[in-house]
């Protein structure tokens, strides 16, 4: 039988040396929520797991500083229930409790969940015949485009491939400015979330600005008083247990009625976490009303090229966003 | 008999599936059991160049590895699949060096452990030729069957259409649907006392001995087949497997015991499934709407190689009174697997098409839509004319539009608007199923110590047959529910029928019945008094017996005593719905609210109200449960689910519970459930009809019915989705 190593990781510096001693085919394992369902699908086929779900004070959560920190180990269900976070920044809460199941968000840590791969079922379905995918199998070809492309992007697209980024914390935290935390066998760096998120372009294969042997170790997000103001609208093909066919996350700092700064992202219609700048700048400055709502949802896709099958998610994401537009600017502050 | 004894009572298994306790098909401890795993065929059509195994063979733990030129000698006979369609060849495959469909084995590797069994299935490399194919109906290359299936008729429709106030020609489209029981669907075999046991979790047991021997030529009597629990049917269960002969032939060939779990992603291939149908309905009324014509064509998709009828048009003429009717039903072939019974098999599909177009009448004539119905309603089946055992559809409307408030309903579209801003939308549509009964094998035994032991036909499959017939045993006997054993879907204990088409109660029941009764008049006869109110077992003590035992037949109406022999020998045996002297249909009516949001097309359902007239209810708990679970079928049906295929490539894209959308708890606001409960002492002595799918016919018509009440707008095909609304 193929043969699997495991071994648990006290500290980051004995998983990345254990990382590089394995050599090829060495994984990191945290909530496995993810990476054993890749496996059993033979998306991923590692030879050693090493286990960083037990690092020391890798579930830290801290909210009374200058940021709010997130260890990177810390499960999705703590974060979604802590009490500051509800409280202070809905937005970030709601993309976690909206995520999922409860059983998976049990399971599954805050710095894993950046790392989900897509849904793009002709990149997961290797049960009849691996399909032509970019992502899978460099080179071979695409074939969500011109086939069964309904929930594919519409926004940052390219010709080798059009999968949606799946996640929903993700696109929370790329509205809201975090920093990603990221430690390997050459030392540690921060990084804005915008650069940890590659767009597909020719290699859609890198997904992710992360070092062979890197760790998440942890998320920052900057305080603002947008954050009381925010919210996660996620809408999907049934109203639990699915992933968006379009999300928003909206907060807003205001003066008196008027935006001060719009912080807004998109999910379920791009092929990575998608600021909506375009849609923030339409905003800031002004008194929210339906009508520029929706103005700023058609903003943030004036841009977007649709597929066969996917062109209501233009119009969808548009209006996904005015009502979370809406719902953020009557929350009180 | 009184209601209360029957009336709520616990399922006999509740505890022991709660606790984990019951054992299904692939928990059976069995020593030195050996693990196969499948390898699916990555082309839709084609044939198999070569094989190459080097790399699985050496996997370690690989026992194994059969193809195709191992099984050769396994014959194909029409009994063997697609036996409840029409009689065709039907395909086995791994037979010979062909593909016939996208997902067929076209290898089993037999491994110590599953996890090497996995591995080698991965290894085996398989060269083909591919062949053109036809992946869906609408397809250059489908080819449409020449003559209709079916075709009922009565009176002059196209003259009586021709000349109608009011003309309703519309097509509804229904799209592929896959079952997905939470049990997986296994097989293991292995040789017990001197016999060969198949454990699958099926609603055939006796397919195996009817079926499978044939095709190994083995002597059926050495065959014995046990489905200890099924966990869901829903149709899919119904017959022998792709998989079944190749881990039965496995288990032979390797003189041990083999065991398989046919992975979900591979079921969606291997699996039945429900159709793609296509359904044009000209619905034909007077100014004052009553019915004067109604015309149904109908499409179903279907394999090259088998026959899955294409029925839709069985129901739809008994649901009102026609003045005239002219149906008929054709089938396209495709290259995919054989499709099959899914619950309310071409019910579901024709109730939809037809009640909303109903609902599109009742729009046209300006009346109330179940005003309209219950205008139409018939005592007399329209196309043989003979009465209906009993029918009170008319009250399940008039009951059911009281408990939803159906008064509240605006006729024009959008004008109900909640407080959020949804708009709000109330729809109605009715349903009918057969009322079938099966003959039954039935021994009863009665030990003095008050255990109580029966064996007779069925299988459960979580619908709560153990619990009807408990009800029966309790009620004629008054043994006590904890000292009950029940022994079904085990060809070794009794011929086992195949548990399908809502028959299961109406036959179950009447067989623990009729056993019991006659258990009493043997005790009688024992005791030489009438038996007093004092427990039964007791009674039987005191003449000095350890075990009182009979055995009874039950035929149902309209056959004789030979359908028994046809049970032993696996022949399917059903009756109904047409009897010599009426028709026998369950019925039912449906109430939807749906809730709108205005901005995103989102479509919510609030509430559903379903009364069924099912006869007598045996258990308010297990039937209401029934009734709850074929209107979230219908919801999903209506709004979520469809298998989705890139005609590119053939096959089902969406293969796994994730992608292939049913409903989850959110979705589901109230469903509340009544009965009429007016047992049909015509159809048999317990006076029961069918309602496992009944339950659901007609579910989504008035989902999508209540879509356009909200709405205005008329979608004609399924799922109705957020696109489509936007």
């Amino acid at each position: 039988m193929r043969s699997l190593s495991y071994i648990r990781a006290k500290t980051v510096r004995e998983a990345t040396e254990a990382f590089a001693a394995a050599g090829e085919g060495a994984c990191y394992i945290s909530g496995g929520t993810t990476l054993y369902d890749l496996m059993k699908l033979g998306v991923e086929r590692p030879h050693h797991l090493i286990d960083i779900a037990s690092l020391e004070g890798a579930d830290r959560i801290d909210t009374g500083g200058d940021v709010l920190f997130f260890g990177a180990g810390a499960l999705m269900a703590d974060v979604a229930e802590d009490e500051v976070v509800r409280r202070d920044y809905p937005v970030l809460a709601e993309s976690l409790s909206k995520a999922a199941s409860q059983q998976l968000r049990n399971m599954a840590t805050v710095g894993g969940n950046l790392l989900q791969r897509t849904r793009c079922p002709y990149f997961r379905n290797g049960t009849i015949g691996a399909y032509p995918c970019n992502k899978r199998e460099p080179g071979s070809g695409c074939a969500a485009i011109g086939g069964l492309d309904r929930t594919q992007a519409v926004l940052g697209v390219s010709d080798a491939c059009t999968a949606v980024s799946p996640g929903d914390w993700p696109v929370a935290l790329t509205a809201m400015d975090a920093r990603i935390q990221l430690q390997g066998p050459t030392g540690e760096r921060t990084i804005p979330i915008a650069e940890f998120y590659l767009l597909p372009g020719k290699t859609p294969h890198f997904e992710f600005a992360i070092m062979p042997g890197e760790i998440v170790t942890g998320i920052s997000v900057p305080k603002t008083e947008a954050g009381r103001r925010s919210t996660y609208l996620k809408v999907r093909d049934r109203e639990s247990y699915a992933f968006a066919l379009a999300s928003a996350a909206v907060a807003l700092a205001m003066d008196g009625d008027h935006v001060r700064r719009a912080h807004i992202a998109l999910g379920g219609v791009a092929t990575r976490p998608w600021r909506a700048r375009e849609a923030e700048s339409l905003l800031n400055g002004r008194a929210i009303d339906a009508e520029i709502a929706l103005a700023a949802g058609r903003a943030a896709f004036a841009d977007a090229r649709a597929g066969k099958h996917n062109a209501f998610k233009i119009e969808l994401g548009a209006r996904t966003l005015a009502d979370a537009i809406m719902t953020a600017g009557r929350k009180m502050q | 008999m009184t209601q209360e004894q029957t009336a709520d009572r616990p399922r006999v298994d509740a505890y022991e599936k709660v606790l984990g306790r019951a054992l299904y098909a692939a928990d059976q401890p069995i020593a030195g059991l050996l693990h196969g795993m499948t390898v699916p065929a990555t082309i839709a059509k084609g044939r198999i160049e070569a094989i190459d195994l080097t790399a699985a063979t050496n996997v370690r733990g690989v026992v194994r590895i059969f193809t195709h030129d191992d099984f050769s000698q396994i014959k194909t006979t029409p009994a063997a699949r697609g036996a409840y369609g029409r009689p065709s060849k039907g395909y086995q495959p791994m037979t010979g060096p062909i593909v016939r469909h996208r997902g067929e084995p076209v290898a089993l590797v037999v491994a110590e452990t599953l996890e090497a069994a996995i591995e080698g299935a991965e290894a085996v490399k398989v060269r083909y030729a591919e062949e053109a194919f036809s992946a869906a109906m609408e397809d250059d290359r489908a080819s449409r069957e020449p003559e209709p299936e079916s075709q009922l008729s009565s009176g002059d429709a196209e003259t009586a259409f021709a000349t109608a106030s009011h003309r309703i020609d519309v097509e509804y489209l229904h799209p592929q649907q896959h079952h997905n029981p939470i049990e997986l669907i296994s097989t293991t075999a292995a040789f017990e006392d001197g016999e060969l046991r198949i454990y699958e979790g099926t609603q055939a047991a006796s397919a195996f001995a009817g079926g499978l021997a044939g095709m190994m030529g083995m002597d059926p009597t050495r065959l014995r087949g046990v489905s200890p629990y099924t966990g869901g049917g829903f149709g899919q269960k119904n017959g022998i497997q792709e998989q079944s002969v190749l881990v039965a032939s496995a288990a032979i060939l390797l003189r041990r015991p083999v065991k398989l779990v046919m992975p979900r992603g591979q079921l969606f291939h291997t699996a039945s499934y429900r159709p793609r149908s296509r359904h044009r309905v000209r619905l034909g009324a007077d100014e004052q709407g009553r019915l004067l014509a109604g015309l149904y064509e109908t499409v179903q998709q279907n394999s090259r190689y088998d026959g899955f009828g294409c029925e839709h048009g069985a129901n739809p003429p008994r649901m009102y009174g026609y003045g005239a009717w002219l149906g008929s039903d054709r089938i396209v072939r495709v290259d995919t697997q054989t499709p099959g019974h899914q619950r309310a098999p071409h019910e579901h599909p024709s109730s939809y098409a037809t009640e909303c177009a109903m609902d599109e009448l009742a729009e046209a004539v300006g009346m109330d839509p179940v005003e309209l119905r219950i205008a139409n309603d018939a005592q007399r089946d329209p196309i043989t004319g003979k009465p209906f055992s009993s029918r009170h559809l008319a009250d399940c409307l008039r009951r059911g539009a009281e408990l939803f408030d159906w008064n509240r309903r605006s006729r024009e579209p959008g004008a109900l608007v909640a407080e959020n801003g949804d708009l709000i939308g109330l729809g109605v549509a009715c349903g009918s199923y057969k009322g079938s009964m099966t003959p039954a094998v039935t021994t009863l035994r009665l030990f003095a110590s008050g255990r109580c032991e029966i064996a007779t036909s069925g299988h459960e499959m979580g619908q709560g047959i153990r619990s009807v017939i408990a009800a029966e045993l309790i009620d004629v006997l008054g043994v006590d529910p904890e000292k009950l054993d029940i022994r079904i879907g085990d060809t070794g204990h009794a011929p086992q029928h195949v548990t399908a088409g809502s028959w299961g109660t109406g036959s179950a029941a009447p067989a623990a019945r009729s056993a019991a009764v006659k258990l009493r008049e043997e005790l009688n006869l024992l005791t030489g008094s009438a038996l007093s109110e004092e427990p039964i077992h007791l009674q039987l003590a005191r003449t000095r017996r350890p075990v009182l035992e009979v055995t009874v037949n039950t035929i149902p109406l309209g056959k004789d005593a030979q359908v028994i022999e046809q049970l032993r020998r696996g022949i399917p045996s059903t009756t109904g719905p047409e009897y010599p002297e009426f028709m026998a249909f369950s019925w039912i009516a449906h109430f939807a609210e749906v809730h709108l949001e205005a901005s995103t097309g989102r479509v919510r359902v609030k509430r559903v109200v379903s009364v069924a007239d099912c006869g007598r209810v045996m258990n308010r708990r297990t039937a209401e449960s029934q009734v709850r679970g074929g209107v979230i079928w219908g919801i999903g049906a209506a709004l979520r689910e469809v298998g989705e295929t890139d005609p590119r490539f053939g096959g089902v894209l969406n293969n796994d519970l994730a992608e292939y959308v049913v409903p989850v708890n959110a979705d589901i606001g109230a469903i509340d459930v009544d009965f009429i409960d007016q047992p049909d002492f015509k159809l048999n002595p317990s006076g029961v009809k069918g309602l496992g799918e009944v339950a659901m016919v007609g579910a989504t018509a008035a989902v999508v019915n209540a879509v356009y009440n909200a709405t205005g707008r008329r979608i004609r095909h399924l799922p109705i989705r957020i696109e489509d609304l936007l």
